[in-house]
């Protein structure tokens, strides 16, 4: 794609002119691979910055040394400077005879209950009881669905659920104490699809949360989302800490990236959510069976950007 | 609605340029570069950005206008006639005729709102006094039936499906007969969500079309798809043939580009669109009128004429 930028034999200092042209293509190449388009203007102008001034060994051509910058810069930002070893925590808490609870947010339709359903599975795998709250009261099959997972799933797994219409953040409440006295090790948490602009929604989610105090708050999203990515981001974090009350609110500390199997490779969607929160993939779906999640492998979701 | 905050945009540019005193190439660059980024930002297929500037920067060449044409008015037609056909296929919406059993097939990506929208279609012509009536195909997803049940309840609309046959083919194709011996003339038929990476989804539901014979196939597609929309879009009228799109969650931020790329891709015109979670959040959606607010034309007529 960028053979076209010949070497510029014999230059030394790369000025912000030189560089120019070849960061819009770079730009709408990152756009191409569905990163947003405001992620990619900041990640272009971050490696424009970084190049401008250093000296340019004349035989590498101006491409190529963008390219490796570039290459940097997103490894950077797609390395998980948090730990992202759910199991570890887990065992780490069984002994405090507490659950650990994980809940599950995100827009409408992008994958939470069945990433739910592929993690319960995972650690029932590791050998851990885990109760299912059915904390989606409102759309139409959402507790059904779970059943049916429940089904599937076997032996150590229960689903707690109060039908429909009820008070999301007291389900998730009653779904814990149940599983602190039956002495499960995991409880997960499902919750209602909500748009990150319906406020009325987003604020029950904050009192989910500060109710139950998740260890974990998960945002599912969909890698075949586009610029909408960070707004979804950006807004969900704002409403948990415009809605809790107490000083230290709850942020989303984990990304279930969904769908990963519908995009070839046009993974962008990570790199607009891990930039957008500084929060790691802890999860990748890529199907729509139990097996399929994975753990992220950054120098493979990097190698598929710079394809 | 949210695809007008890209029409806004695009609008603005426009009135940005017939407000600068002097039109000449920097302007004109000005103007498209403007337009670009709201395209981009809404998701539009890159591609078809970067033909629709290059196709605009063709159509005006700027130089060669004679003294006294009235270049800004040759600007916006030449970007009003490529939005248009990015976002008009140019082929009429498939009418549904009354009293006769019409079959409609919803298909798409998983998750995109398939079967809320499918009931809401339902819901909406029941209204119109439509017999109408839903078969739920979608065997593979957990709590499909139940889904499609309650919601077919609530809006009071027949419905069929089951929870133990797991050929989706057979179920819609019982379905659809037993519907049509009932003297229905709209049969909805819901499927599972797939994409193309897998060969058996799509080839299912190219069995399940041959099998039904719908009379329209509907594209159902979420709002905040991104670069990935073209290509699905593509790959689903290369298996089906498909006659209408409907956009979802527009009641969410997204600025819907996806969905252009989609109608492109498809070559059919968006009908409806998905405005909530509710039954009655649905509109019908008419491509032409749209284009007009788009730009923020008023009178279309006059442009689309001269
Ligand atoms: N191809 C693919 N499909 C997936 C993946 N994860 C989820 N899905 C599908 O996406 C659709 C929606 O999944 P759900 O788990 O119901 O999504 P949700 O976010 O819980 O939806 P709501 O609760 O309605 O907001 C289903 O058809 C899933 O099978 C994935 O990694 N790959
Ligand atoms: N806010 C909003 N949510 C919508 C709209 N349309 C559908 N949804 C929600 O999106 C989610 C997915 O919708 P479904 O109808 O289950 O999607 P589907 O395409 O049938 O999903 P699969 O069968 O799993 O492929 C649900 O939570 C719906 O309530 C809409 O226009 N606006
Ligand atoms: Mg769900
Ligand atoms: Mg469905």
């Amino acid at each position: 794609v960028f053979s076209y930028f010949k070497a510029l034999a014999g230059m030394r200092t790369l000025t912000r002119s030189d560089l120019e042209p070849v960061m819009q293509q770079f730009r709408d190449f990152l756009i191409s691979k569905n990163v947003a388009k405001d992620i990619a203007d900041k990640l272009m102008e971050s490696v424009l910055t970084s190049l401008t001034g250093k000296k340019m060994d004349s035989l590498t051509s101006l491409t190529s040394t963008v390219r490796r910058a570039l290459d940097e810069a997103l490894t950077r930002i797609l390395t998980a400077r948090q730990s992202t070893d759910i199991v570890a925590e887990i065992s780490a808490k069984r002994n405090m005879k507490v659950p650990y609870v994980i809940t599950y947010c995100g827009v409408n339709g992008v994958g939470k209950s069945t990433s739910l359903a592929k993690t319960c599975y995972y650690l029932l795998n590791h050998g851990f009881k885990v109760m299912i709250a059915a904390c989606d009261t409102f759309r139409a099959g959402a507790v059904e669905q779970l059943r049916t997972h429940v089904k599937c799933l076997g032996e150590g797994v229960e689903l707690f659920d109060k039908g429909y219409g009820k008070d999301a953040a007291a389900v998730a409440a009653d779904a814990i104490r149940r599983a602190k006295e039956l002495q499960y090790d995991v409880v997960l948490v499902d919750t209602a699809g909500r748009m990150q602009d319906n406020e009325p929604l987003m604020r029950a989610l904050a009192k989910l949360v500060e109710v139950n105090r998740p260890d974990r708050l998960f945002f599912v999203g969909e890698a075949l989302v586009g610029n909408d990515a960070v707004d979804q981001l950006t807004k969900f974090n704002q409403a948990l800490v415009d809605h809790q009350s107490g000083a230290r609110p709850q942020l989303i500390d984990g990304i279930v990236l969904t769908k990963f199997d519908t995009i070839d490779d046009k993974v962008g969607a990570a790199v607009s959510m891990v930039y957008t929160t500084g929060q790691p993939i802890v999860f990748v779906g890529v199907g729509q069976t139990y097996t399929d999640l994975r753990k992220v492998n950054t120098r493979s979701l990097v190698n598929a950007l710079m394809k | 609605m949210v695809l007008e905050g890209l029409g806004s945009r695009i609008s603005g540019a426009l009135r940005k340029m017939t407000d600068s005193t002097v039109i000449d190439e920097t302007a004109l660059k000005e103007m498209l570069k403007e337009i670009n980024h709201a395209l981009l930002e809404a998701d539009v297929n890159i591609k078809s950005v970067v033909q629709l500037r290059k196709n605009v920067t063709e159509r005006v060449k700027l130089e060669e206008l004679a003294a006294g044409v009235n270049k800004r008015k040759v600007i916006q037609k030449a970007v009003f006639d490529e939005l248009c056909s990015m976002l008009d296929p140019g082929t009429a919406p498939v009418t549904l005729k009354r009293g006769k059993p019409n079959v409609v097939m919803f298909v798409g990506l998983q998750g995109n709102g398939k079967t809320t929208s499918c009931v809401k279609y339902a819901y909406y012509h029941q209204r119109k006094g439509w017999k109408a009536c839903l078969v739920c195909a979608d065997t593979f997803r957990a709590g499909a039936f139940d889904q499609l049940k309650q919601n077919a309840t609530k809006a009071k609309v027949p419905f069929f499906g089951s929870y133990t046959e797991t050929d989706p083919v057979k179920i819609a194709t019982d379905g659809v007969n037993r519907f049509k011996n009932e003297g229905y003339d709209l049969i909805i038929v819901d499927t599972s969500g797939r994409h193309k990476q897998e060969e058996a989804l799509f080839a299912e539901m190219e069995q399940m079309a041959e099998s039904v014979n719908p009379t329209d196939i509907i594209f159902v597609m979420d709002s905040a798809i991104g670069q990935a929309a073209y290509d699905q879009a593509l790959a689903f009228r290369a298996k089906v043939k498909v006659g209408s799109v409907i956009i979802t969650k527009l009641d969410g931020h997204a600025k819907g580009g996806g969905a252009l790329s989609a109608v492109s891709a498809t070559k059919s015109p968006i009908t409806f669109i998905g405005t909530g979670e509710h039954i009655d959040e649905f509109e019908p959606f008419k491509t032409q009128a749209f284009v007009g607010r788009l730009l923020g034309l008023g009178d279309v007529s006059g442009l689309v004429n001269t």
